[in-house]
């Protein structure tokens, strides 16, 4: 019933995906709750990038709206309709699993067609559905072959053709790439996004990758300890973390620690004991930081080795400890006293010189030394 | 490095082991099933013999060892399949504790339970008059054909539920759940998706209870006291009542074969499926 009453309003909606909107989730297994408060809206169409670290309840959440965790509290929208207490096969959202759990028993073609023989369509049609979906994945002519003979990035795509085989309003994606070869995983995200776009589905996709995540996604959400961190775009999240949680996940690895004092000021406390000030106002500050010890986040590709101090920017003196070449620049750690830094750079400094490491202020974050709890 | 010298000489005492124990008298007994010792010559008599005598009981065994199997595959389908599929934790807990009590009684014990079961006036019956399903003049005994089915059935379905809920457990559990998300109820997913990925578990399961059940002796015996009956009491009878062993070994012949015939269609069922996956 349920599943004719979403098929009906998608076809209303000219083949957009639905929206989904998550008010006061509350997931969890045995006593402990894995996702206390959760509240989201997703737009129909929209590419959603559920990120972070292990553990911190992205794949309890999908699991959720696919109907295999219970939802202890709250409620799971479906363009209006409360799905929370609907059994998974109900529910009518396709998942792509991180294995692609995909039957060795049957062929490619069977493995496609499933979802439309369970609703009962005409073996002519199922096979029609099937050449379609499977030339629209790049599966062509391998419809015949058992899984078994099957490569990682074709088995991949019959996941990926299974779950659209059905037409579903929502896709979930839970890490589908993890298993894939750099090349084949580079291919698949641009080949994912792009079918996402043109058939208009909601998706979202569960991944630890940030790269991932920013490349495909259309807004990031950043899961710490079962509750949002920052919801935005890719730039947003990138460019503007909402707290050093954010900053460290999205690669701003380096920190130092500061004493903010007065309105306009920060002073830093360098190793070498002199003191160094930073205009307040050029500087990211998210959330209120009292006066007092706090820290400064930036990334290392924000450090200019060798270069002019910046208007308002912060030079630190260091020697270069290690480097590691990352294909388009080398990483240096820069030891300063007791700090360690670490700093891109196109051209690879020799270990042990001395240099001076710029970050502009624009770069730097500033965040409470110890973060807000949850 | 153990040279293969040494190597045989650690496998040898298994070997000559099997060989005493197991291959001679195996052997032997085959070779003497051609052996006439009236006429004093080699030849199929006790075969004609056996034929003669027992065919009835040759087909009866074969009737009730196969209706047995294919009891015991649906009901070990039907309880790992709960036990992989099932949404309430405790029935779950509480079958997965019960299905396998009777896998530490003996086929003699159980044929004997079952005789104070399925007898006219037994607790089967007398619990079924209890309930006032039945007047005690409707009662009828199932100490026949039936009990040793029922019995093999009891005995044998938690041998082969322990095989295949394990091969059940051991599958990707997302393999079911892919199922499930595209819309299949969990009737649909075991015989679609989970109980296709356990057949070779299943048919393993099946081909050691089809030999075990066609070499018990004790439950024919106690259960159904009456002709036809199955070769194992048809082969006792013969060596006890008689001495004579040709026949007897005639029809352990003919039992071996039986059980043979299905281990070689399973074996070439096997082989034409992996040179399907190849």
């Amino acid at each position: 019933m349920i599943q004719q009453a979403i098929h009906a309003q998608r076809q209303a909606s000219a083949g957009l995906g639905a929206a989904i909107s998550l008010k006061d989730l509350h997931l969890g297994y045995d006593r402990t709750d894995v996702i206390s408060g959760l509240s989201l809206d997703v737009q129909a169409g929209e590419f959603i990038a559920l990120l972070g670290a292990s553990g911190c309840g992205k794949t309890t959440l999908l699991r959720a709206l696919a109907g295999f965790v219970p939802v202890r509290q709250g409620q799971i929208l479906l363009d209006g309709t409360d799905l929370s207490q609907t059994p998974p096969e109900a529910r009518g959202m396709a998942m792509m699993f991180q294995s692609y759990a995909l039957w060795p028993h049957m062929t490619v073609a069977q493995n496609i067609g499933y979802g439309l023989k369970l609703r009962g369509q005409p073996k002519a049609q199922i096979a029609a559905r099937v050449a379609e979906i499977a030339g629209l994945v790049g599966l062509g002519d391998l419809t015949g072959r058992r899984i078994a003979a099957l490569s990682g990035g074709q088995k991949q795509r019959v996941a990926l053709a299974r779950s659209l085989a059905v037409d579903p309003p929502v896709l979930l994606l839970d890490e589908p790439l993890s298993n894939l070869d750099a090349g084949t995983r580079a291919t698949m995200r641009h080949e994912i996004r792009a079918l996402q776009q043109r058939l208009g589905l909601t998706t979202i996709l569960v991944t630890h990758d940030r790269e991932e995540a920013m490349s495909m996604a259309d807004r990031v959400v950043i899961l710490n300890r079962g509750r949002i961190a920052q919801i935005g775009t890719p730039e947003q999240v990138y460019h503007r973390p909402a707290d050093s949680y954010v900053a460290r996940f999205m690669g701003a690895t380096n920190s130092l620690p500061a004493e903010l004092s007065g309105k306009e000021g920060i002073t830093l406390t360098l190793p070498d004991g002199t003191r160094a000030q930073l205009p307040r106002a050029q500087l990211h500050i998210p959330e209120p930081v009292a006066p007092g010890p706090a820290k400064l986040i930036f990334r290392s590709d924000a450090v200019k080795l060798g270069a002019e101090q910046e208007d308002g920017g912060l030079i630190l003196r260091g020697k270069v400890a290690q480097h590691a070449y990352l294909g388009s620049v080398y990483r240096h750690e820069i030891r300063i006293g007791a700090l360690r830094l670490m700093a891109d750079a196109a051209r690879k400094m020799p270990i042990g010189a001395d240099v001076d490491a710029c970050i502009p202020a624009t770069a730097l974050s500033l965040f409470p030394a110890s973060p807000r709890q949850p | 490095m153990i040279s293969r010298r040494t190597s045989l000489m650690l496998i040898a005492p298994a070997l000559v082991l099997m060989a005493v124990l197991f291959l001679t008298p195996l052997g032997y007994s085959l070779i003497w099933a051609f052996r006439e010792e009236e006429a004093g010559r080699w030849g199929i008599g006790n075969f004609t013999k056996a034929w003669s005598f027992y065919s009835a009981d040759i087909l009866f065994s074969l009737v009730i060892v196969t209706l047995s199997a294919a009891l015991i595959g649906a009901l070990s389908i039907a309880i790992s399949g709960y036990l992989t599929l099932g949404r309430s934790r405790r029935a779950v807990a509480l079958l997965r504790w019960l299905y396998r009590w009777p896998l530490f009684i003996p086929f003699v014990v159980a044929a004997q339970v079952m005789r104070t079961f399925l007898a006219k006036n037994g607790m089967m019956n007398n619990a079924l008059v209890e309930l006032g399903l039945l007047t005690p003049l409707q009662t009828a005994s199932y100490l026949d054909w039936r009990g040793i089915v029922i019995t093999f059935a009891w005995k044998q379905t938690p041998f082969v539920t322990l095989l295949l809920a394990g091969a059940m457990a051991s599958l990707d559990r997302s393999m079911i759940e892919s199922a499930q998300n595209l819309g299949a109820r969990r009737l649909r997913i075991l015989f679609g998706i989970v109980v296709p990925q356990v057949a070779q578990t299943l048919m393993v399961g099946l081909i050691l209870s089809y030999v075990m059940m066609m070499s018990v002796l004790s439950v024919p015996m106690m259960i159904n006291a009456q002709q036809p009956t199955m070769l194992t009491v048809d082969m006792a009878w013969r060596i006890n009542a008689y001495g004579d062993y040709g026949v007897a070994n005639a029809l352990g012949f003919i039992a071996y074969l039986m059980t043979a015939a299905v281990a070689w269609g399973y074996l070439r069922k096997e082989l034409r499926d992996r040179k399907g996956h190849a």
